[in-house]
């Protein structure tokens, strides 16, 4: 983490001292068709983004955001358009409606209810084993417990 | 003595199994498209031979039948004899155009092609691939039909041959040429 | 010829594997050693048999002799030697094959080194592994064989795929085939407990270091798969959640619950249904896996060559598996009631089930969002896509806890905590994770997620470090030695609690390094001119120009490209666009330069005479991933080679056990854990005698 704060640093202090003659800036357009082209699938990859791909499909789709993008289009607008023409499967984000709220709610609800059906087996287990041996409980643990705690303060000494 | 972790085990497992044999029998090819039933979106191009413009708008009014292909597409050239079967059976009627569209192409190798594979209809060139996305085309060989509306009838993803041409041709042009209204699909 | 002799090796190993089935069954009814004693020698001959097959296979691609269909089809005249070996798993067919041998190994090894000390179970072992070992065969000689002549025969091969021909596949797939395979070992423990009915512990405690060494490789086997797509795929990234890589993923998650509660097992003889369970889970998500990645049910759209022949086949089998596997399972688990004793909620016994909780849903997250494409397609007909947004938001809470976990279970005591003792263990820890966080925010880190998983690992680095400390001074101070002895004999004292922290620290190194790399990336795409700069954080890029290179099968536009730190020239970097000559597939080649454990990476995806596309990123701690993977190992490979523990001199108390946990807690495996009811109940009690110095 500080390696990185040092970076940020260094990139502060050195962009003033280099002369530059034709520097390349990324515009804005760029920055936003990225954004864009990160949520989209490329249609003919293996679950790769329109904007990692290399693809032909995916290289006009970067260039039809930038397009939509320069004519004035919100973000939404454009993912729409794609939407509308090649369905869910272009999200990589799957939408959260319908069946796919069992997606984006089904882990945490199994860990919700996993987590409660655990901690009251749990619950069970330790009555019944306190049933079980109801003689051995804290007294003699405490009795051990102050013992050892004496013998640590005298190796600490 | 049977528990209910022995049943919830024996469900998921034959559960799945089930999934996995019906994923098995799935047709990559049928691929749903959210078009069908909604209108064409327009588009225009050059010729790839004569280099003439050529706008989707000219057609209004009549059963378009839009296949995408490229010259580097084996399974286009499979089915491309059907494809001058279907033109040289409606190509008649007034009421019936065909149109390529050539996809991700270079011209010199798309007339090179036609010529070796023959032709008989008109191919626009998709230059920046906007067309194929409007129409959300994922490769080529896709066809389109096109009702006399202009809505998006039907979609075949994959080549026109076999059961497929039989079905094109006679439950989905004949009827939308005939009927005003026609229930294709 | 060759190939022939290859094949005719292949078939005979088919049917020594039949013989190794049915063999160890006969020798159960019969009462006959003999009978067992032939399914060993199937065995050990397979391995030889399947070893000749390969070695043809080999023999075929050195010799070039493209009449073999599997070998033109992935390979080329002038494809580099060393790429002509690794072709071999370079397809599905021959992947397959090496699988199988990498199975006939372990069997092999399996059943001499376990022949004297497992005899009751040796005959359910060998069997399980010849049903695994046929079922592979089968499919390997009917449906994929890679023995298939071509005729004609082609003059040249069409080339190994160019995304393939690259030194960390020559390792990756062999890696990853090692953990499946090698969990198919205590899978088959596992099985042979079940039907001999020897539940004890025993299966868990032979089968411990092939658990571990299983999964030392696919850790591995997925951490260089990773790398390969982080410098082959060119998009700056390790992990693309894809279906490919969440098979392999999924076996790992369970693996590793599994690895985690059998520990309880060892140590408290409790939930040996749920480790078996596990074991059985394991293995099923690895031929789940198989299924997923060789049937086509999962791939792309335009992928029309799929065969639901094999498919169907891979299926049958899996189902067969399946069925044994968790039928037998609920068959046996009456029999199987352990003796729950558990003394207190907060006790590592539970922070185990919840570790396992946590593994689980894990699991099953990366599973749904795999199948759940699949589960709309068959009920909705429709497809979606379920990509890295979804997991970084479901799955990474998860694995948040689970890294949270890691800083509670070990320091937790067997059977009970104190209120006391947890507050001794973890007040300071939680104090310096989340000071950390607080101070993180302020140097301006914004995003969430960054300060959790920081807050998470400062919590988890400090209870372990103070942990180390608190036991090394102990020990430094028994023996009236320095620190560093103290720790070196806290960890041969306890060498499995300790190897298995180094691992737990290397996730953390990991986890470091994904958190740095993923949320602080900076990416600059522009097309660029020669003679253009590009700045980059604190770096300029001058494109110098591009040159034609010529490689051995490949074309290249190489871009020049000088790379200055303010005014200073640090270096000169090279991306390349290549085409490979005889498949002309494009690839684009990355460069990589370090800087302080991260990453200038740089790639040119495009180039014309308008200018070259260039993209530039900066990792920043990219290389902590595999660092940590690194640390991991070491961690494993320290937990299997154990050096053997020293006897400690006991001169005082007898009461008190040898092995020494730390002052906060129990261990987090190795300690001995009394048995209920005997007077040194409570862990904590195991401490290192004090000892006077005697002359």
């Amino acid at each position: 983490m500080k390696r990185i704060l040092i970076i940020a640093l260094l990139s502060l202090l050195t962009t003033s001292s280099v002369s530059i003659a034709d520097t390349v800036e990324e515009q804005i357009l760029d920055i936003k068709t990225r954004e864009i082209a990160k949520t989209l699938r490329c249609a003919v990859c293996q679950t790769e983004s329109v904007w990692e791909s290399n693809a032909e499909l995916a290289r006009q789709m970067r260039q039809v955001i930038r397009e939509r993008l320069a004519q004035g289009q919100s973000a939404e607008e454009i993912r729409n358009y794609f939407l509308s023409r090649y369905g869910d499967y272009i999200l990589l984000e799957p939408r959260k409606s319908g069946m796919n709220w069992l997606l984006w709610v089904g882990p945490f609800v199994l860990l919700g209810i996993g987590g409660v059906l655990l901690y009251r087996t749990l619950g069970r287990w330790v009555a019944q084993t306190a049933l079980i041996k109801p003689e051995e409980t804290l007294p003699i643990d405490a009795l051990h417990r102050q013992r050892i705690e004496q013998e640590l303060r005298s190796l600490e000494k | 003595m049977i528990r209910a972790w022995h049943i919830a085990l024996l469900l998921g497992v034959v559960g799945l199994l089930t999934l996995f044999y019906k994923g098995l029998w799935g047709d990559p090819r049928a691929i749903p498209t959210v078009l069908v039933g909604t209108p064409a979106p327009t588009f225009s191009g050059p010729e790839v031979n004569t280099g003439e413009i050529i706008s989707l708008n000219h057609f209004s009014g009549k059963v378009v039948v839009m296949n995408f292909w490229a010259s580097w597409c084996f399974e286009c050239q499979q089915e491309h004899e059907n494809l001058l079967a279907i033109n040289r059976r409606f190509g008649s009627d007034p009421n019936f155009v065909m149109l390529g569209i050539n996809y991700q192409d270079r011209e010199e190798d798309a007339r090179n092609y036609l010529k070796v594979y023959g032709n008989n209809f008109n191919h626009v060139r998709d230059l920046k691939g906007t067309i194929s996305i409007d129409f959300g085309v994922y490769g080529v060989p896709e066809t389109f039909v096109l009702d006399q509306q202009g809505i998006i009838r039907y979609k075949q993803v994959g080549p026109i041959i076999g059961p497929v041409y039989t079905h094109l041709t006679e439950k989905v042009i004949q009827p939308l040429l005939q009927g005003p209204l026609p229930q294709a699909l | 010829m060759f190939i022939e002799i290859g094949h005719f090796a292949v078939i005979t190993a088919l049917v020594l594997s039949v013989v190794g089935m049915v063999s160890p069954v006969l020798g159960l009814k019969t009462r006959n050693p003999v009978w067992v004693r032939i399914a060993r020698q199937a065995i050990t001959i397979n391995f030889f048999l399947l070893s000749i097959g390969i070695a043809s296979l080999i023999y075929s691609y050195l010799t070039h002799d493209y009449s073999v269909q599997y070998v033109a089809a992935t390979s080329n005249s002038k494809l580099p030697i060393f790429y002509k070996v690794a072709g071999v798993w370079g397809g599905h067919e021959g992947s397959l094959l090496l699988w199988v041998w990498i199975l006939s190994t372990f069997c092999t090894i399996a059943a001499w080194l376990h022949w004297k000390t497992q005899p009751a179970i040796m005959p359910y072992l060998l069997a399980v592994e010849s049903l695994i070992m046929f079922g592979f065969l089968t499919l390997i000689v009917f449906l994929s064989s890679p023995f298939e002549r071509l005729f004609p025969a082609p003059l040249d091969g069409k080339d190994l795929n160019p995304l393939l021909q690259d030194p960390a596949m020559v390792v990756h797939p062999p890696m990853l085939y090692m953990g499946y395979v090698g969990f198919s070992i205590p899978f088959a423990f596992a099985m042979a407990a079940l039907f001999s009915g020897r539940l004890g512990e025993e299966w868990v405690k032979v089968t411990q270091r092939w658990t571990l060494f299983a999964w030392m490789c696919l850790t591995t086997g997925v951490l260089m798969g990773g790398y390969w797509a982080y410098y082959e795929l060119g998009w700056g990234g390790y992990w693309g959640w894809d279906p490919v890589e969440n098979a392999s993923f999924m076996p790992w998650l369970v693996g590793t619950a599994f690895l985690h509660s059998v520990m309880v097992q060892e140590k408290r003889r409790m939930f040996k249904v749920w480790n078996l369970f596990l074991i059985i889970l394991t293995f099923s998500l690895s031929l789940i896996g198989t299924f997923l990645v060789r049937s086509g049910v999962l791939s792309s759209v335009h992928t029309f060559a799929t065969d639901p022949g094999r498919g169907l086949y891979i299926l049958v089998f899996l189902a067969i598996m399946l069925t044994l596997g968790f039928g037998s399972l609920i068959l046996r688990s009456g029999k199987l009631k352990s003796q729950i004793e558990m003394d207190s909620i907060i006790s590592k016994e539970s922070a185990f089930l919840f570790n396992n909780l946590f593994f689980l849903i894990a699991a099953i997250t990366v599973f749904l969002g795999t199948l759940y494409p699949l589960l709309v397609e068959t009920l909705q007909f429709q497809k979606v896509t379920v990509g890295p947004p979804y997991y970084n938001s479901v799955f990474m809470p998860v694995a948040l806890g689970l890294i949270l976990l890691m800083g509670i279970g070990p320091y937790i005591p067997w059977r009970q905590a104190s209120p006391e003792n947890l507050r001794r263990t973890f007040l300071i820890p939680a104090i310096i994770g989340i000071g950390s966080a607080v101070s993180l925010a302020f140097m301006g880190i914004r995003s969430l997620y960054a300060l959790a998983g920081m807050a998470v690992v400062f919590f988890v680095l400090s209870v372990i470090l103070l942990d180390i400390a608190k036991i090394s001074s102990l020990w430094a101070r028994r023996d009236q030695s320095n620190y560093l002895v103290g720790f070196y004999r806290a960890f041969t004292m306890n060498q499995r609690r300790y190897a298995g922290i180094i691992t737990h620290l290397g996730v953390l190194v990991l986890v470091v390094g994904i958190i740095a790399s993923t949320i602080y990336q900076t990416e600059r795409v522009v097309l660029m001119q020669p003679g253009d700069d590009l700045q980059i954080k604190a770096y300029t890029l001058k494109f110098m120009g591009a040159q034609e290179v010529q490689g051995p099968n490949w074309v290249a536009q190489e871009g020049v490209f000088n790379v200055y730190q303010g005014s200073r020239f640090i270096t000169q970097m090279r991306p390349q666009k290549r085409i490979y000559t005889v498949s002309q597939t494009p690839t684009t080649e990355s460069a990589i330069y370090t800087i302080n454990m991260g990453h200038l990476f740089l790639t040119m995806p495009e180039i014309s005479p308008e200018g070259a596309r260039v993209r530039a990123l900066i990792n920043p701690l990219i290389l902590w991933v595999w660092y940590g993977g690194g640390i991991m190992g070491l961690g494993v490979v320290l937990n299997i080679f154990r050096l053997r523990r020293k006897e400690v001199t006991v001169s005082s108390t007898a009461t008190l056990s040898p092995g020494p946990a730390s002052a906060s807690g129990g261990g987090l495996a190795d300690e001995t854990v009394a048995p209920h009811g005997s007077p040194h109940r409570d862990v904590a009690l195991n401490l290192p005698p004090p000892r006077r110095k005697e002359a």
